[in-house]
């Protein structure tokens, strides 16, 4: 299996370089671009599965190249910046980017946002349909672009990183049943938290948040199997 | 503290109230005076001619006759009466002096029958009355029908020009406030100026010039020193977020390089610091405004916002509990929020070894929200100082405080965003306090 080819459009070019490395250590291939020019031609030359893009680019933002290459590409884009505010983060998962990492990232980290990003890729049928979904359930709005949660009584609320990726499983196999290990593994896709919680532990959480005023949280376990989702999902 | 003044307007009034007093005592004086003249001139030659026929016809007429005769000689406007002894004489008003003197002046001849006039005031008008010797010795006494109304014309005549008067100084009053208008709105500019109200850092709220030359004068110095000011922090932020910006390029190259590093002890101890350079840039980014994010309040689980924080720190085995609701919907700067309390349990958790987060959203008081932790506490005189930007209190607590000692400001700042209240207070059985009141978050 060839290895996955990650595209480095970064302009200060030591972290081009280091950035590089750290990725064929572990074992991607790496394309590198010092800004936009560049990395029209190389997304025209070969293959490339995931593009790291840093948002403050010399000539066209990274935002605008962002929308840009949504509208030919449904290629991964993980927005690397050095602003490390949330309403920044929003931002550019709403445009589309799939990931969001804030400068300084270590290698790990990198390593394991790529990683994640390339599995749910690869868990979807179209990925390009995913973007722009904003899934309802029970009175619920999840919007997955901005990777927030809507209440039915309108007000956000806040999932951590790994309760969002859990609630997108759920929603992706609504009324099917999802097994622990399955969870499990998708869990571990998700880092940045160097947590060591169980997928149970998780899974009561979401339940609290999820619970309403009135009634119990729409996800019910299902003895030594996992846990199931038993309302419908509608796509908006 | 600013001496009570009657400000601008009052005095303008004062002067226009004294101009048109004097003004109108003068002028009320001169009528006055030309229309007593002329009504008393009339009215004398009238009362001369009728007193002098009067006076013959009485004086041919025996005693017995004259009360009879005195009644004939009544008409619609005066009313004539005799007697034969002197009732005592009321004592005589000045201004009566100056009609007997015109009465003589007329008829020369009464001068020598002793006449008299006086006012007497028998109802609410007053009547010029008086008597005169007949030859003999007996009185006539004669009193006019029709009062005298000139002292109340004048005084209707006070009323009169009063009206216009009053008419006027509310008219002046409206138009020197129009005046000032400009001069009021310029000074509550002033002193908002530097508040950093909507969200703007250094937006100068541009006062529009209007009004007399002088206020002109002062509100376009005024907007442009404002513009000045708004000039210097933005150039001050945009260096600072520029710093911090280009201070992470070269913090991630140091991350990366780290990972390199084969020795692990060395490799976490560089990583430590990394990430605590990294926390002192984002919080000075914060603190300034430098990410450049102007956030909106919006419907915001709040007990989900603080549940997490627990959640959050447990995972990284630490003792945080969350207490209160389960759901609780407000209205707020979210990402604001969510950092003033990271901030917060950072703080509990770096002092201390346990925090609770407490929620309270009792029905008719503000939304509370409490971090407490069981560390040292702050120093009662010092509660004030911390919330200062740049303060830490590093003599009196652990030497190894991570950042520039912005957390607590920060925490300040967000919450006044709010409309809220941050307090600081050491707990009872130790440890801190934290307190934020939120008053105008339910929706």
């Amino acid at each position: 299996m060839t290895p996955p080819t990650i595209l480095i459009v970064e302009d200060d070019p030591a972290l081009r370089t280091l950035t590089a490395r750290a990725l064929q250590e572990n074992g991607f291939a790496v394309k590198l671009a010092n800004a936009a020019p560049e990395m029209w031609q190389a997304l025209e030359v070969g293959q490339i599965d995931l593009i790291l893009l840093d948002i403050m680019l010399p000539g066209t933002s990274g935002i605008d190249l962002c929308r840009q290459i949504r509208q030919k590409n449904a290629v991964p884009i993980i927005f690397i910046s050095a602003k490390g505010s949330e309403v920044d983060r929003v931002v550019g998962l709403e445009l589309g980017a799939d990931d969001y990492l804030a400068k300084p990232f270590g290698t790990r980290e990198l390593v394991a946002r790529i990683r994640a990003v390339l599995r749910r890729g690869g868990l979807e049928n179209a990925p390009g349909e995913r973007e722009a979904g904003i899934l309802g359930f029970d009175g619920w709005t999840a919007n997955l672009p901005r990777r927030e949660l809507m209440s039915p009584s309108g007000a956000q609320v806040e999932l951590t990183g790994a309760e969002f990726d859990l609630l997108v499983a759920f929603l992706d196999n609504a009324q099917r049943v999802v097994a622990r290990e399955r969870l499990i593994e998708l869990s571990r896709a998700r880092i940045g938290d160097s947590s060591d919680r169980s997928i149970d532990v998780l899974v009561s959480r979401l339940r609290r948040k999820l619970s309403g005023a009135g009634g119990a949280a729409p996800i019910v376990t299902v003895r030594g199997v996992g846990y199931m989702l038993n309302v419908p999902v509608e796509r908006r | 503290m600013i001496r009570p003044s009657v400000g601008l307007l009052g005095r303008i009034v004062a002067i226009l109230l004294l101009a048109v007093t004097i003004e109108f005592a003068v002028s009320t004086y001169l009528y006055e005076r030309a229309s007593h003249v002329s009504v008393r001139d009339d009215e004398a030659r009238r009362l001369a001619e009728h007193l002098i026929v009067a006076r013959r016809v009485l004086n041919e007429r025996p005693a017995f006759e004259r009360p009879e005769v005195a009644e004939e000689l009544t008409t619609d406007r005066y009313i004539v009466s005799w007697s034969s002894v002197a009732p005592p004489r009321p004592t005589i008003a000045p201004a009566m002096d100056s009609m007997r003197r015109q009465i003589v002046d007329w008829e020369p001849s009464l001068a020598a029958t002793d006449i008299h006039l006086r006012l007497t005031s028998p109802g609410r008008t007053s009547v010029v009355s008086g008597d005169l010797r007949l030859d003999d010795g007996s009185l006539l006494s004669f009193r006019m029908r029709e009062g005298v109304r000139t002292l109340d014309l004048a005084f209707g005549r006070v009323l009169l020009a009063l009206i216009p008067a009053i008419a006027l100084m509310l008219l002046s009053g409206a138009l020197i406030g129009r005046i000032l208008h400009p001069l009021r709105t310029l000074a509550r500019a002033a002193d908002t100026l530097g508040r950093g109200q909507g969200g703007g850092k250094g937006a100068a709220l541009l006062v529009p010039e209007r009004g007399p030359g002088e206020v002109r004068h002062v509100t376009r110095a005024f907007n442009r020193m404002q513009a000045r000011i708004g000039r210097l922090i933005d150039e001050r932020t945009r260096a600072l977020a520029a710093v911090g910006h280009d201070l992470r390029t070269p913090l991630a190259r140091l991350r990366l390089r780290a990972d390199a590093i084969r020795d692990d002890d060395v490799r976490e101890a560089i990583g430590r610091d990394i990430e605590e350079m990294e926390a002192m840039v984002s919080s000075l980014m914060a603190f300034l405004g430098g990410e450049g994010d102007v956030e909106q309040p919006e419907l915001t689980d709040l007990a989900i916002l603080c549940a997490n924080l627990a959640d959050d720190a447990a995972d990284h085995g630490r003792d945080v509990r969350y207490v209160g609701p389960d759901h609780f919907d407000c209205r707020l700067r979210r990402f604001g929020m969510k950092r003033a309390l990271t901030n917060l349990v950072e703080n509990a958790l770096h002092y201390g070894e346990h925090a609770i987060i407490t929620l309270r959203t009792d029905p008719g008081d503000d939304v509370r929200i409490r971090v407490e932790d069981d560390g040292p506490g702050i120093p009662e005189e010092s509660l004030e100082l911390v919330l200062e930007p740049f303060v830490r209190l590093d003599t009196a607590r652990r030497r190894d405080t991570v950042g520039f000692g912005l957390g607590l400001s920060i925490v300040a700042r967000v919450v006044a965003a709010e409309g809220g209240v941050l307090t600081l207070a050491n707990r009872a059985e130790g440890g801190l306090c934290a307190e934020i009141r939120l008053p105008h978050c339910r929706t």
